[in-house]
């Protein structure tokens, strides 16, 4: 279902844009965008579905509140790396894009999934435990990401546009990555206290 | 919660006259000309100190937000509440004289109105988490449940901060001192300003005490009475 929603909405950005070039900065900036709403679209569902299922008291008194969350968080990741392929293949096929430097878009793409994985896997319990969800998680998510968008955007449009090869992006590496751990820490601390009434 | 009403009052009172010297002396005080700022240079006295009682009702509310989670006490959770709200108020008070400013100084003549200076940036995202804090809230029924969860949100938005003080800067072109081929603030502002600048951090930190201890007291005596927090 995620796939398809990532495929469409894609697609929806190629026939808007048309025929005419945009620039390399534009293509990654679209793609990040696609790819943020798609982890709060699809990831929100994460923590819900074991609420309406009724499967939350079963693995309160089975598992370690951290295992549950590493387990989730390591669902999530998966699942966005499959969204960021399917991604940039729709780009590349679509847009005509040229990847200079496929290793550092890898990268690029590996590293702010797990800042987007971290960030979002325990919003999502968050949301579970709230009465009234609506639109609750997009609210919360996009004001945490926009120090990674900002990075990610940069270091995809360095890795579009290959030059300056890996030391283009030293700084974007390094801010992804101290937000991914920021993140991860900052979820294993907190997730005692949602998990548990 | 106990206060000391006379001590209390006496303080109140001290911060009011206090701010209200630092506000006369802002408007009256002359200062030598500065090129570009010219008079605006004014507004370096309430600009620059709203953002310092964001920053403070910021950590205030953090701090009370942690407190939560060990103690589940709601004058804590009503504590972490109104600083936020109080910050949510600074902060736009400190965007706006900011986007005012950088209009019609930097930009004048020009149809710029935002400009993606790092320090606006970042009280933005601040005001949009505040804005998911107080949606957070009002998703809940029971008052426990929603003070837990929402501190727990808190805690885990802040952990933005360190990006938007020390990384976006420093990728970014800024109108503000101290940043990348700008001067240091120390260089650029005389020292009769800064006999008004210091005394108005001190001042608008205080006006933001003030409000914030105003507005605790009368949460917690409504809270008192219905027995629910507030959303």
């Amino acid at each position: 279902m995620l796939l398809m929603f990532v495929m469409s909405s894609l697609f929806l950005i190629a026939l808007a844009i048309g025929q005419d070039p945009i620039s390399e900065h534009m293509k990654s900036a679209l793609l990040w965008v696609v790819i943020m709403f798609s982890a709060a679209i699809g990831l929100g569902r994460s923590f819900v579905a074991e609420e309406e299922r009724g499967t939350v008291l079963l693995l309160q008194l089975n598992v370690r509140g951290s295992q549950v969350l590493a387990g989730k968080l390591v669902f999530n990741f998966i699942l966005l790396l499959a969204v960021d392929l399917v991604g940039l293949g729709m780009f590349t096929f679509l847009l005509s894009m040229q990847v200079e430097n496929l290793p550092l878009m890898l990268t690029v793409l590996t590293l702010g999934s797990v800042g987007i994985a971290g960030a979002t896997t325990l919003l999502s319990a968050i949301i579970a435990r709230a009465s009234n969800k609506g639109p609750l998680l997009p609210v919360l998510l996009f004001p945490m990401l926009i120090p990674l968008l900002l990075s990610v955007v940069r270091g995809a449009s360095q890795a579009l546009e290959g030059g300056l090869g890996w030391s283009g992006a030293e700084i974007e590496l390094t801010t992804m990555a101290a937000f991914a751990g920021v993140v991860l820490s900052a979820s294993f601390l907190l997730f005692e206290y949602v998990w548990t009434d | 919660m106990m206060v000391n009403v006379k001590r209390y009052t006496l303080v109140r009172n001290l911060v009011f006259g206090w701010i209200t010297v630092v506000l006369l002396a802002g408007f009256l005080l002359n200062f030598p000309k500065i090129n570009i700022l010219e008079q605006t240079a004014r507004n370096l006295y309430f600009h620059v100190p709203m953002w310092f009682s964001m920053m403070a009702a910021a950590f205030v509310s953090g701090y009370h937000s942690l407190k939560v989670l060990q103690t589940a006490d709601p004058l804590r959770d009503i504590r972490a509440l109104q600083a936020a709200r109080i910050g949510t108020f600074f902060g736009l008070l400190g965007l706006t004289t900011g986007i005012v400013w950088s209009r019609f100084t930097w930009y004048v003549g020009t149809d710029v109105w935002w400009n993606f200076d790092p320090r606006q940036i970042m009280v933005t995202i601040q005001l949009l988490i505040y804005g998911g804090y107080f949606v957070l809230r009002s998703a809940f029924d029971e008052p426990l449940k929603r003070a837990k969860i929402s501190a727990v949100f808190n805690l885990f938005a802040m952990t933005a901060l360190p990006f938007l003080l020390y990384v976006i800067p420093r990728q970014m072109q800024s109108l503000h001192p101290g940043a990348e081929g700008n001067p240091a603030f120390s260089q650029i502002t005389h020292p009769v300003m800064r006999l008004v600048f210091y005394p108005a951090i001190i001042g608008f930190i205080g006006l933001f005490w003030v409000l914030y201890t105003q507005r605790v007291r009368v949460a917690w005596l409504k809270y008192r009475v219905t027995q629910d927090s507030e959303m």
